[in-house]
């Protein structure tokens, strides 16, 4: 679930990348960001709320997602009542889970928190990378799917590998792939991006097919994304209690 | 400034405009892209395996080995075995060496093209490198040297690599020998040549001093009809200036030519060196100063059987007189040689690759015949790895049994049958051993479901009673004066189309049997050439004789009926005739002299009567067993008077199998030597079919009349289903023009549930199913970016069914939707409601989909069908809907009235709160608690994983979940109760009615006087309008 949901935080972080070193790099980052609608469009956006469905294994599940630009991320979803929570504050990655039984918040650990912290970074690994330690090499143009793409490698300062798969027309992002491990197993993670549609300027996707080790594990239609909605701080805080009420949107 | 014109809707009309003109521009042509989403699934087996070729592992982290597969590429494990992920899925998948660089082991090389030089050998294309742990491979060279025995990358320096060269089996060329890299494999230098018929099988390199390597050169040749194995070109070499300069080794050695020879260097005392050598007499050679004087200290059959199959000699890593031979069966010593014994026990025989974990040499991985073993006590007992589906299928059938079983014959391991899908995955254990020794055709009896007749080597046919396990052999024996029967190692073997009681074997003589093979008659003369100098195989095998009716030749190996004509018969022979009789038999013309352009005597591979019509069939040849690497697929539409060549340069590898569809006359089905191809157009144009099926040897093509599932028997990953090809059916020029177009599929099936409990763990390989819901099949010109794509699925009614993600791919796109209604509305609890998750399914019937595309919309329609399979009759599969329903009602009632309760008493105790202090507040409390009170009876409230509280709620849950996951009429109990549990919620109805009608109107106008907001109650037609905004 989380992976799943992490790939439309994940998108929007793309969509907030910047300029790039490197003269070709920067070329196709640089054409990257005017498809999605500018750097001062993409700068100037403070948060993001997403509505979804999650398709998965035959189950539909309606889930949002909110965004703030200081890095906060939160993820609500139900399922017959109960509640699934993925948060960060900057500071503290925490869920609360119901169907697994973990009605009250915990911190999350090992690789499911290194997702949430990721998705916290709302401007995704491209954006200042040389500040953050990253690298980004155009590794060549191939085929996806019979769809000419750039594919990009991003190496992240803690030496995780993204490869990024920009559309040669659009010069939007077509898929994202990357090694995860699910459930202790080692797996290609791909995500691919489609239905894009201008979003107060910026255009992002609006379908994410998930496909682990080349098989689709689920599909995330986004129904509604918002710009510049006031978003409170506190909802990204683990809470002390057990939560009372569901966030805003879930 | 340009960045300030490109808005996104600017971008976005340019895009449009820019792909509309190119549209204009070509016609669009068939591609393997063309084929888009639908890929194959991969069954298995893996209880057989099949043939490893190669094994080497990580000395730093043992539990990483990669596996290197006769036919069916490269496999990695980092879990010491227990689960493998093919890694080298877009290359050739013959495999002849694979080396890890120790000192850098995330690159490994791998050299394609088997050495073991079985007749069925397939064939490579060079040597390819990873340097990430086999994620990504380059090909590094050598692309002409069709097989590779061995790979050494120098421990001292890993840029310095050599490659044993072992070269073309069935032809002469340059390109074999020892080649050396010095730069990581950017540039090649063969180092060491003796001719073009001879090759390098082996290499040895001293771990202490580099510059010390051994090289076994090899002259060896294969016909279609014989093997030689040795010359005066084969002999041990010795370099000690890193290949610079050899010398050819003799002191010690045999006298006299010498065949295959393998080497072994002692990494614990590198002056020990071992050889096993194929001469006049075979024998185990010793060396103790490093290859320059040699004793022969054993002869032992156990450590020189079948050099050409069996040539590895690994020196335990720790012990120096511990030695493994790869044979039939391992051969191992413990005194250096003098001695061998015969290790491998219940493994299946015939071993290729040995891996000892250097740190704990107890640690034995051996590839054989039938796949890989460990052993934890230095090769005394094997376990089985059941996760290497690199089974050698040669031919592939089926039957009509609901779901439909496959059935085929392997390279050494015998026929199979197992099923096409099976509840949670077609497992290991679900497949059934129908035939032994090496397996070819398997056919089940049409008329007897306990029957299957299946064959082995050299024409041997036996019928199989399932039941009993009983066998029958019926192979034809030659009558009072007929000449000896010749029968291919791989014997036609063909049931009629036409008359389910007709069954025809081919030796040099057609024979039909209409009594289950207990009596055959012949219908031909010899349709061969006869030519005695092709059938000297008791004279086969070189140095070592060996004769096992795989040289065996003049005989017939394709068979085919005319499905329109019982009296059409075709016969291809491996020696290059194809006959034809029009009248049963009686008559037959060879009509290979009327194709142009195939070289004489070119193996006939396989022939395919039309279905469409009588004068027309397709055919297949092969010449590879003389070099001959070309396409041969033919057309004849005048019962082979003329024949029309269809082979185009975009089908790779030598031709194995045409197949006609059954309903497109046009739609062809080619399987070659590296994979599958397509053509929509009759043969005219082609595209390789590549998902999820590798460039593996596709050996047989079915296509099941039922289930119109492409069935492909591969020579290296076992069987493999392309389920539902109607679709490709509809595949014309002017579907691929369209921007999008929804495609037939075949009806979806409610499939009956199933299930079983059981816990295997993640180590044995399980096959892949059907999937279960219904697929919307759908093309697009061009993958789509820009708003929306998304399917609607419509009933007849007109009602929205069913809103669903589509892929947007280029090419077809396969959606799924899995036919059911909305799960129904339960209370929250704690614990989740299983059987709930999923709604009731879709009733039978034809259902309108429509793909919306941004602004366009195309329709088409599925239809939804019963289970054929179902046992169950229509009134009660009616039935069960009708008791489904009435718990799915019974659920969303109980939800309202929960949501009335809760809402209720969250309200009472928000006013509480806000009256804190007050006398109000506590009554408000007082009222909370009684509501609670009441929803602790609806709804398990305890928390935890096992508390086995059942309240009305989870009763409830728990009949639906027995009538949904039962496809008949549900038991009378369910029926009986479900009127009981009305009354429950009626009860409970009428309790909160109680406590809301007697207190709530009082408590609002105290309410309303201290400035709170009153408390409101849902009412049904609210919650209804809730939940559909949900």
């Amino acid at each position: 679930m989380t992976k799943n949901l992490i790939a439309i935080c994940f998108i929007v972080g793309v969509a907030l990348c910047a300029v790039a070193a490197g003269q070709t790099v920067d070329e196709l980052l640089q054409k990257n960001l005017a498809a999605r609608g500018g750097l001062d469009k993409v700068r100037a956006t403070k948060s993001i709320r997403m509505t979804a469905k999650v398709h998965t294994d035959n189950i539909e599940i309606a889930a949002s997602v909110q965004i703030k630009r200081t890095g906060m991320a939160r993820i609500d979803a139900e399922f017959q009542g109960m509640k699934i929570v993925q948060a960060y504050d900057g500071e503290v990655a925490w869920q609360i889970n119901a169907p697994e039984g973990k009605t009250e918040p915990e911190k999350m650990s090992g690789d499911d928190e290194k997702d949430v912290r990721e998705m916290g970074d709302i401007d995704g690994p491209l954006v200042d990378y040389k500040a953050k330690g990253n690298a980004v090499e155009l590794v060549g143009k191939e085929d996806l799917e019979a769809t000419p793409v750039y594919k990009l490698k991003v190496t992240e300062k803690n030496g995780a590998v993204r490869y990024f798969y920009l559309d040669c027309k659009s010069y939007l992002e077509l898929k994202v792939s990357s090694k995860r491990k699910v459930e202790g197993k080692d797996v290609t993670a791909d995500e691919y991006f489609g239905d894009y549609k201008s979003v107060g300027g910026l255009m992002m996707p609006h379908s994410i097919e998930s496909r682990v080790d080349g098989h689709v594990d689920n599909q995330i239609v986004i129904e509604k994304i918002e710009l510049d909605v006031d978003i409170d701080d506190g909802i990204f805080k683990m809470p002390k209690k057990p939560e009372a009420k569901p966030a805003k949107g879930a | 400034m340009r960045r300030k014109i490109l808005t996104p809707a600017f971008l976005l009309l340019l895009l449009s405009m820019l792909s509309s003109l190119a549209a204009g521009q070509d016609a669009v042509k068939l591609d393997s892209n063309s084929f888009g989403a639908i890929e194959a699934r991969h069954i298995g087996p893996a209880i057989t395996s099949g043939r490893i070729a190669a094994l080497d592992g990580v000395a730093s982290n043992p539990r990483i080995l990669y596996v290197g597969s006769a036919g069916g590429g490269v496999w990695k494990t980092t879990n010491a075995g227990t689960t493998f992920k093919p890694v080298f899925d877009k290359y050739t998948q013959s495999i002849g060496a694979v080396t890890v660089d120790q000192a850098h082991p995330e690159t490994v090389w791998v050299g394609t093209g088997e050495s073991w030089t079985r007749n069925s050998v397939s064939v490579g294309t060079g040597v390819y490198k990873t340097t990430d742990g086999g994620e990504n491979w380059k090909p590094v060279g050598l692309e002409n040297s069709e097989r590779i025995g061995r790979i050494i990358v120098d421990p001292k320096n890993s840029d310095v690599v050599y490659v044993a060269a072992t070269g073309h089996l069935w032809d002469s060329n340059d390109e074999r020998g020892v080649y050396k890299t010095t730069d990581g494999g950017k540039t090649w230098q063969r180092v060491l040549f003796v001719d073009k018929d001879t090759g390098c099988a082996d290499l040895g390199i001293d771990p202490q001093d580099s510059n010390i390597v051994y090289a076994a050169m090899w002259q060896f040749r294969r016909k279609p009809y014989f093997f030689t194995s040795g010359g005066p070109g084969s002999g041990f070499y010795k370099s000690t200036d890193a290949g610079k300069t050899w010398r050819k080794m003799a002191k010690g050695l045999p006298d006299g030519e010498l065949g295959r020879i393998a080497i072994g260097v002692a990494p614990s005392r590198p002056s020990v060196v071992y050889a096993t050598v194929e001469a006049k007499k075979n024998g185990v050679y010793r060396s103790d100063d490093l290859g320059e004087n040699w004793t022969k200290v054993s002869g032992s059959p156990s450590a020189t059987g079948r050099p050409f199959y069996f040539s590895r000699l690994v020196i335990d890593p720790k012990e120096y007189n511990r030695i493994y031979k790869t044979d039939f069966s391992i051969g191992l010593s413990t005194d250096g040689g003098a001695s061998f014994t015969q290790r491998g026990g219940r493994a299946h025989g015939d071993f290729h690759a040995i891996w000892i974990n250097p740190n704990d040499t107890s640690e034995v991985y051996v590839g054989t015949d039938g796949g890989v073993y460990v052993s934890n006590d230095k090769a005394g007992a094997f376990r089985f790895l059941g996760n290497l589906p690199v089974g050698q299928f040669y031919h592939v059938s089926f039957d009509m049994e609901r779901p439909y079983n496959v059935y085929g014959g392997l390279q050494d391991n015998g026929s199979w049958m197992g099923p096409s899908s099976k509840p949670g995955g077609i497992q290991n254990k679900d497949w059934r051993n129908v035939g032994f020794g090496d397996g070819f055709h398997v056919w089940p009896d049409p008329l007897d479901k306990d029957i299957v007749y299946s064959e082995f080597q050299g024409g041997q046919i036996i019928r199989f009673h399932k039941a009993l396990g009983e066998a029958k052999w019926v192979k034809p024996l030659p009558k009072q004066g007929e000449a000896k029967y010749r029968f291919n190692w791989n014997t036609a073997l063909q049931l009629s189309p036409t008359n389910p009681r007709v069954m025809y074997i081919g030796a040099q003589f057609l024979f039909k049997t209409t009594n289950r093979g207990e009596s055959w008659e012949r219908i031909s003369p010899d349709l061969t050439t006869n030519d005695p100098e092709k059938q000297k195989q008791e004279e086969s095998g070189g140095l070592s004789l060996d004769n096992s009716s795989a040289e065996n030749h003049c005989t017939i190996v394709a068979i085919s009926e005319s499905p329109l004509d019982e009296k059409t018969v075709w016969a291809g022979t491996d020696d290059g005739n194809l006959q034809v009789t029009r009248d049963g038999g009686k008559n037959w013309t060879n009509v290979v002299a009327n194709i142009t352009g195939l070289p004489k005597n070119t193996w006939c591979t396989s022939i395919e009567a039309s279905r469409f019509d009588r004068a027309t069939a397709y055919a297949t040849f092969d010449g590879h067993q003389t070099g001959d690497m070309k396409v041969y697929i033919y057309k004849t539409a005048d019962y082979g008077k003329t024949w029309k060549s269809l082979a185009t340069d975009a089908i790779k590898g030598y031709a194995h199998v045409i197949r006609e569809d059954r309903v497109n006359r046009d739609l062809l089905f080619a399987g070659t030597e590296f994979g599958l191809f397509l053509s929509l157009d009759g043969g005219a144009a082609w595209a390789q079919f590549t998902g999820n099926v590798p460039p593996v040897a596709v050996r047989d093509i079915a296509i099941h009349p039922r289930e119109n599932d492409l069935i492909l028997a591969t020579h290296g990953r076992g069987i493999l289903i392309i389920d539902d090809i109607t679709p490709l059916r509809q595949l014309t020029q002017k579907v691929l023009e369209s921007t999008a177009t929804i495609l037939e599929s075949r009806p979806s099936v409610i499939a009956t549930p199933g299930g079983s409990q059981e816990f295997p763990g993640d180590a044995d390989f399980v096959g892949q199913n059907p999937n279960q819901a219904a697929t919307i099949t759908y093309y697009l010109k061009d993958r789509h970016v820009f708003g929306d794509l998304k399917l609607e699925v419509y009933n007849a009614e007109g009602k929205l069914m069913a809103t669903l993600p589509a892929g947007k791919r280029r090419g077809i796109n396969r959606a799924t939707w899995f036919m059911r209604q909305k799960p129904p509305k339960v209370p929250p609890s704690p614990n989740l409601a299983g059987p709930s998750l999923f709604g009731p399914m879709v009733p039978e019937g034809t259902y309108t989909v429509k793909l919306i595309k941004d602004k366009e919309t195309f329709t088409g329609q599925i239809k939804v069908i019963a289970d054929p399979a179902s046992p169950h009759p229509a009134a009660d599969r009616a039935l069960q809907t009708q008791t489904v329903w009435k718990l799915y009602q019974l659920q969303e009632r109980l939800a309202f009235v929960d949501d009335v309760l809760t809402g209720a008493r969250d309200q009472a105790r928000d006013r509480a709160k806000k009256a804190e202090g007050d006398p109000l507040a506590k009554e408000m409390e007082s009222f909370a608690d009684k509501l609670d009170s009441l929803h602790k009876t609806l709804v398990a409230t305890k928390e935890g994983q096992v508390t086995g509280e059942e309240q009305l709620r989870e009763r409830i849950v728990e009949l639906y979940g027995w009538a949904t996951q039962y496809g008949g009429r549900p038991s009378q109990s369910i029926i009986d109760r479900i009127p009981l549990l009305e009354k429950e919620i009626d009860a409970a109805i009428v309790a909160s009615e109680g406590i809301t009608g007697k207190d709530l109107a009082g408590l609002n106008s105290k309410l309303t006087g201290k400035k709170l907001d009153a408390i409101t109650l849902l009412t049904r037609a609210e919650w209804d309008k809730k939940q559909q905004e949900k």
